[in-house]
């Protein structure tokens, strides 16, 4: 016996020396998305109620109020980006709540400039707002009540096209700020209160039907988020999915920081931009308020790795960290994943203090601007190289294949037979 | 319990493919591409009018197909990959890119390194398939704008080819040297062999999802318009092309015999010669588009028996990819 008990504490010294279990890191982790999820749940219910107090009294004071809580509302929501990849239930999701770019035009008015119907997409200037029914695919749609059923179930990528986004954070900007014509100049969208005005006052045309649109698309917002909260609550199905298998948690996470990182934080919505010079490829294009979206996707990516996430009300979730099971295996590649996480955050962080002064997001896309494009290349150059250390932290815990985001042939092999 | 601590300490066979995969396909592709990019100048510099540039283009779009799915080091670097080939291009920028800087004679097309700056997509391989095949571009004279803008995306590419090329003598070294001290990019040399396995998958992704997925759309609504490179009769060519680069560098990789992953290449291959539909104009009708549905499916086999044969063998799994995200 006492022999047995010896051996056994040996052991456990020398393999795992301060070693969290899987199970309480992965605990962590549900903890911090339900926070996050549920805090962006808040914030979009204070969204709802800006959006219930511009539409019963139109004003520039409450438009202004409406886009104030908008800004808040993305806080947390950003932070969450980095559970989407990792994790089917919120990929299959995301596209609700976040989906861009979007062909505005199928929402509302557009300026001439912006072009009408396109090869690509024949309802890029549908204009819903001012349309009561109209032929979508073939179909007539009896569009003269605008309920949150119509955005989500017809318009929302209508006619299969991605870019025929109708609900979610982005179509509610637009209905916000409206269209930032200011391409790599200063200014963001400047939409007038008064579109939201009642009878001679209302400019652009169906003040009633735009506040309708807004209405709906922000309900939806919220009972998107309300299903996604439960999701990752106790008894949930995220929770409890990545309970019953630790080991595919940890992959999902660490898959989430990955592709965060890599193929659409830095690819697509950062270098992308640079290369194309185009205001357009703004992820808070209406708003001006790109800065903060990739700042918070940063933050998002480094809370799921420390295990630590400080809420909208100031208190902070956290527990046992996926870095001290990464050091427990290998302690060279945490300290150089902190250290990767870390300096992506400063980068980032450098255009939000440039954007803040007043040096907006897609004034760094113009094409003469190289201080622009080296601030933003920076941030992208940061973020490739830690998903280098994401990769080898990966590698060091021996964890099975990362997902291939979007590929149904690895996501789901009966899919390419359907 | 003794073979086992042996067998930990001995060193992992990860290296053994990736200096034939260097010296089989990556330095020859991009010594090819490097080689039509530079004819592809030297042809616009003799002529630039659209019949005249047409072989050369063609040409160096066989070429960048020996490379494209090697989206890491000197093809990511100031992105590269993107500048050379900006496809999938689902709002339609290069038309309107190319556009605009034809109907404003835009001068930046004089200037090498004011053009180095213009964005991609008013650069590269798709930008030169407007001037060099669209039917209203493609008239201009000797003495016209759009043949000086050709000429200069011409010498773009050239330029970008050559230092690629370049930079893969450096990278193929960094590569090989793969976890000895010094070496900053790869800190294991298993690091380098899953760089070029990832490679390898991805380009078997994008070939099946992007290639292939864009134009068969869904089967209410094919989209045989968003084939790559499709002006230029390019669809299919450029997956039979990406498919052979892929064996290649597949066999590379891999130390031992790869029969599965062979046969499933030569079915892929055998359907894609059989198509006779340059454009994959016939994902629009049922029975076209089946086969195209089958050439994909077969694309997404040779996956599953990589991952089988030389995954399992190297003990290699798939890392992220510059793709991943939407």
């Amino acid at each position: 016996m006492k022999i047995k008990l010896a051996i056994s504490a040996l052991a456990c010294a020398a393999a795992a020396p301060a070693f969290a279990g899987k199970p309480e890191v992965v605990s962590t982790y549900v903890a911090i998305a339900h926070a996050g999820y549920e805090d962006s749940l808040i914030k979009a219910r204070e969204l709802q109620a800006a959006v219930d107090a511009l539409l019963a009294e139109p004003s520039a004071q409450a438009l202004e109020a409406a886009r104030h809580a908008w800004l808040a509302a993305r806080v947390p929501y950003q932070q969450t980006e980095a559970y989407r990849f990792g994790n089917a239930i919120v990929d299959d999701w995301e596209g609700k709540v976040n989906a861009w770019p979007l062909d505005e035009g199928l929402i509302d008015y557009v300026d001439p400039s912006y072009g009408g119907a396109s090869d690509e997409n024949e309802y890029a200037a549908l204009n819903v707002v001012a349309s009561p029914s109209f032929l979508l695919s073939g179909n007539e749609v009896d569009a003269s009540q605008i309920t949150p059923e119509l955005l989500a179930e017809t318009l929302h990528e209508a006619d299969a096209i991605e870019a025929n986004v109708a609900t979610g954070y982005h179509a509610i900007e637009f209905l916000l700020w409206g269209q930032d014509l200011n391409g790599t100049d200063p200014g963001a969208g400047n939409r007038p209160w008064t579109d939201y005005a009642a009878a001679d006052a209302c400019t652009g045309g169906n003040c009633d039907r735009r506040g309708a649109y807004l209405k709906a698309a922000t309900d939806l917002l919220v009972s998107d988020l309300e299903w996604m909260t439960a999701q990752w609550a106790e008894g949930g199905e995220a929770a409890t999915s990545l309970a019953a298998d630790p080991d595919a948690a940890i992959t999902a996470m660490l898959t989430g920081m990955g592709s965060l990182s890599y193929g659409e934080l830095a690819g697509e919505r950062m270098k992308l931009g640079v290369m194309l010079n185009d205001p357009e490829e703004e992820h808070d294009c209406f708003s001006d308020n790109t800065h903060n979206s990739h700042y918070y996707d940063g933050i998002g990516i480094r809370n799921v790795y420390l295990g630590e996430y400080t809420r909208a009300d100031g208190s902070v979730v956290s527990g046992e960290s996926l870095s001290s099971l990464v050091s427990a295996a290998d302690p060279a590649v945490d300290q150089a994943l902190r250290a990767g996480l870390d300096n992506s955050v400063a980068k980032l962080g450098r255009i939000k203090i440039a954007a803040e002064a007043g040096t907006s997001y897609d004034q760094m896309l113009g094409g003469e601007n190289q201080t622009g494009e080296a601030l933003v290349m920076a941030a992208v150059d940061a973020l490739v190289a830690q998903t280098q250390d994401i990769q080898r932290a990966v590698n060091v815990l021996g964890l099975q294949e990362i997902g291939f985001e979007g590929s149904d042939s690895l996501d789901n092999p009966d899919a390419v037979f359907q | 319990m003794r073979l086992a601590l042996l067998l930990a300490f001995l060193p992992l066979p990860a290296l053994a493919g990736v200096a034939e995969a260097v010296d089989d396909q990556i330095l020859p592709a991009t010594e090819r591409f490097a080689a039509s990019a530079g004819a592809l100048a030297g042809a616009a510099a003799a002529d630039c009018t659209a019949p005249a540039l047409r072989p050369a283009y063609q040409d160096t779009f066989d070429a960048w197909m020996g490379m494209s799915h090697l989206t890491f080091g000197p093809l990511e670097r100031d992105g590269r990959a993107l500048t050379i080939e900006f496809w999938p291009d689902p709002r339609g920028r290069v038309a309107r890119t190319v556009r605009g800087l034809a109907s404003e004679a835009d001068p930046v097309v004089g200037d090498a390194a004011g053009f180095a700056q213009v964005s991609i997509a008013g650069r590269g391989l798709m930008a030169l398939e407007q001037l060099l095949y669209d039917e209203e571009l493609s008239g201009y004279g000797a003495g016209d704008y759009p043949c000086r803008y050709a000429t200069a995306i011409a010498r773009d590419l050239a330029a970008m080819a050559e230092a690629v090329q370049a930079e893969w003598q450096d990278h193929s070294r960094l590569m090989l040297s793969a976890g000895e001290p010094g070496n900053p990019r790869y800190l294991a040399e298993s690091e380098a062999s899953q760089a070029l396995y990832t490679a390898l998958l991805g380009g078997l992704e994008f070939d099946a999802d992007q290639r292939l997925g864009r134009p068969l759309g869904s089967f209410d609504k094919p989209r045989p318009r968003l084939a790559e490179a499709r002006r230029s009769d390019r669809p299919l060519r450029n997956i039979s092309l990406s498919l052979a680069a892929l064996r290649d560098l597949a066999v590379a990789l891999s130390d031992a015999p790869i029969p599965a992953t062979q046969a499933a290449f030569e079915a892929a291959q055998a359907t894609a010669g059989a198509l006779d539909d340059p454009r994959l104009a016939g994902v629009a009708d049922p029975a076209g588009r089946l086969k195209v549905e089958i050439l994909q499916q077969q694309i997404r086999a040779i996956s599953d028996a990589i991952e089988a044969e030389i995954g399992g063998a190297l003990g290699l799994t798939a890392g992220f990819n510059s793709q991943d995200g939407d």
